[in-house]
């Protein structure tokens, strides 16, 4: 069984809207985290879906997901304060349905952007390697600062990816790293695969992402959301 | 949901849409998973169209052989996963009452004075997914790839040609083309008629792949020897002219000619000799969802998917706009017998 964990706790500090996180804004009539949720919920090989938001919206969650018909939601489970605490609670509240080897495909809901191919090559790279990250390459020159005054170094760009979501793992293999975090008082890990790696048993795999699969994280984005978003409603020609 | 889809902008240029898609009630949402040009999408691309035609149609998603999934269905007719072909022709229940041509067996939908048409005057299926009327979706057969069944659009169109017309069990039928469409046409004859079939073309190295036909190069003399009762013009463009030429002067008198070849010039032809041989012309281009049914019905015969299964130059995997550009590219220099299919994957 493929589960998709949709992170949408993130409170959206960066949008300048205090009053709405950004995955809950809506574009084009449905809230972002919908739009997101539908990319999984349309996936064949998505068996079940879990959305991690504050308590506070749950309510709307559930009402959203009878209004837009979304049918493979099946856990709507409370985000923590961290990313890494959301995803922890994510995995306790599927616990009891799944099995080690079920893949859990987590993604954040501020990429409405997702394609199925990228789902598809988790999955399919899951079953090889037990870990992925999506990625695309840095095309641009990354620097190196440690103070944000002075150059430090250019790391040698070919080396280096930028990273996105869904980072993707059999059960077992990201539940133990997260176990293992929580042993060790490791509590800000922005992204899971810094546990598996930190953990050392195994290794990430990378799965090709897609610009386009960019996060809303601040208004310009939004923008840029909305920029690409041709809603051509006029079907006749 | 968002879907992503190319949309021609432009003569050879292409920019990519992203787009709600949002089921109307008779409406399913159908992941699109294999696609194949026509080469009604290649004169859009090339610009090969006037200039006022052109800036009518453009922005549009091109593209109307394909094969998909169903993923959510609110009409309950298809499985979520259910695998179908889309039959682009579309013409509303309304319409079908309205218009006695809409119902006209021979003619029917196509020549529906309002009947839209993916591709050509209504969005076609370049796009990951978009939402179909459920009406046009056709159940594909388990176990084939889709390379094999995304050609059911051009076969159905051969099934429409065939339909045009009353065809007796020992009627000799000539077809006029050694392309895609002749091919098909032969293949599908191969099938349902028992009758001779003949096939007149103009390379030796495309006739050679008409397995089972008996085939003449159009400058053969001995074509004169054959007493054709149907011809089917399969030729269309500049050679168009010729061909229909030829098919008048040996065919038997009274005979039928099926013209399916499109022609973006005024073709001449020989009325005096229409005249003294009686013959009869008629014209087809695009096939129903009969027509779709009968096609993947034809996919349940091994020998006819194999015949079939010889058209796939190559199969491309489509992860951008720069892979989708490339296959117009290769399929506008394309001069073999069968077509380059694509596997959407963005």
């Amino acid at each position: 069984m493929n589960i998709g964990i949709i992170l949408a706790g993130g409170q959206g500090t960066r949008m300048g809207i205090t009053s709405t996180p950004k995955q809950f804004i809506e574009v084009y009539g449905k809230p972002i985290v919908i739009h997101t949720i539908e990319a999984f919920d349309v996936h064949p090989e998505i068996d079940r879906i879990a959305v991690v938001c504050h308590n506070d919206f749950h309510d709307e969650m559930r009402i959203w997901i009878r209004k837009f018909e979304l049918s493979k939601v099946q856990w709507i489970v409370d985000a923590g304060e961290t990313r890494q605490k959301s995803v922890y609670n994510g995995l306790q509240a599927i616990r009891d349905q799944v099995s080690d080897d079920d893949i859990v495909v987590i993604h954040d809901s501020a990429r409405p952007l997702i394609s199925s191919r990228i789902i598809s090559d988790n999955i399919k790279y899951v079953k090889q390697y037990g870990a992925v990250d999506t990625v695309i390459p840095a095309s641009d020159t990354i620097i190196k600062s440690l103070d944000g005054v002075f150059m430090d170094s250019v790391p040698i760009r070919k080396e280096l990816f930028i990273g996105q979501t869904p980072q993707s793992f059999y059960y077992h293999v990201i539940e133990s790293a997260h176990r293992q975090a929580v042993d060790e008082d490791i509590q800000d890990a922005t992204d899971d695969c810094q546990l598996i790696i930190k953990q050392g048993k195994t290794k990430v795999s990378l799965v090709q992402g897609e610009k386009m699969n960019f996060k809303i994280t601040t208004m310009d984005d939004l923008l840029m959301l909305k920029a690409v978003l041709k809603m051509s409603k006029l079907e006749w020609i | 949901m968002f879907s992503k889809g190319f949309k021609i902008v432009d003569k050879k240029r292409f920019d990519l849409y992203i787009e709600e898609v949002s089921p109307q009630e008779d409406e399913a949402i159908v992941k699109i998973e294999t696609a194949a040009l026509c080469k009604a999408d290649l004169r859009y691309y090339l610009g090969d169209r006037d200039a006022r035609t052109l800036g009518l149609k453009y922005p549009m998603n091109l593209i109307h052989e394909a094969v998909g999934v169903v993923v959510k269905d609110p009409t309950g007719r298809f499985q979520s996963g259910q695998r179908v072909t889309l039959c682009p022709n579309i013409v509303s229940e309304e319409d079908r009452q309205k218009y006695k041509v809409c119902r006209m067996e021979g003619l029917g939908e196509n020549y529906c004075p309002t009947a839209s048409f993916a591709s050509s005057n209504y969005n076609g299926f370049s796009r990951s997914y978009l939402s179909f009327k459920a009406d046009n979706l056709i159940p594909l057969p388990e176990g084939l790839p889709n390379s094999v069944l995304v050609f059911s659009e051009l076969i159905s169109v051969a099934i429409s040609a065939l339909r045009r017309i009353p065809i007796l069990a020992n009627d000799v039928i000539g077809i006029w083309g050694d392309g895609v469409v002749g091919y098909i046409l032969q293949a599908v004859l191969s099938v349902i008629h028992k009758g001779r079939v003949i096939v007149v073309g103009k390379h030796d190295d495309k006739l050679r792949k008409f397995e089972g036909a008996v085939t003449y190069k159009y400058t053969d003399e001995k074509l004169r020897n054959e007493q054709i009762d149907i011809a089917v013009e399969c030729i269309g463009g500049r050679a168009a002219e010729s061909g229909i030429d030829q098919i008048i002067d040996v065919i038997q008198p009274g005979g039928r000619v099926i013209l399916t070849g499109v022609t973006e010039s005024k073709v001449a032809i020989n009325t005096r000799k229409i005249l003294e041989k009686g013959i009869s012309m008629y014209g087809v281009t695009r096939s129903n969802v009969e027509d779709f049914k009968k096609a993947t019905a034809l996919f349940y015969h091994r020998d006819f998917c194999r015949k079939i299964e010889s058209l796939v130059l190559d199969e491309l995997t489509i992860l951008d706009i720069n892979d989708y550009y490339a296959v117009f590219e290769k399929e506008a220099d394309n001069r073999d017998l069968g077509k380059y299919v694509m596997h959407f994957m963005f």
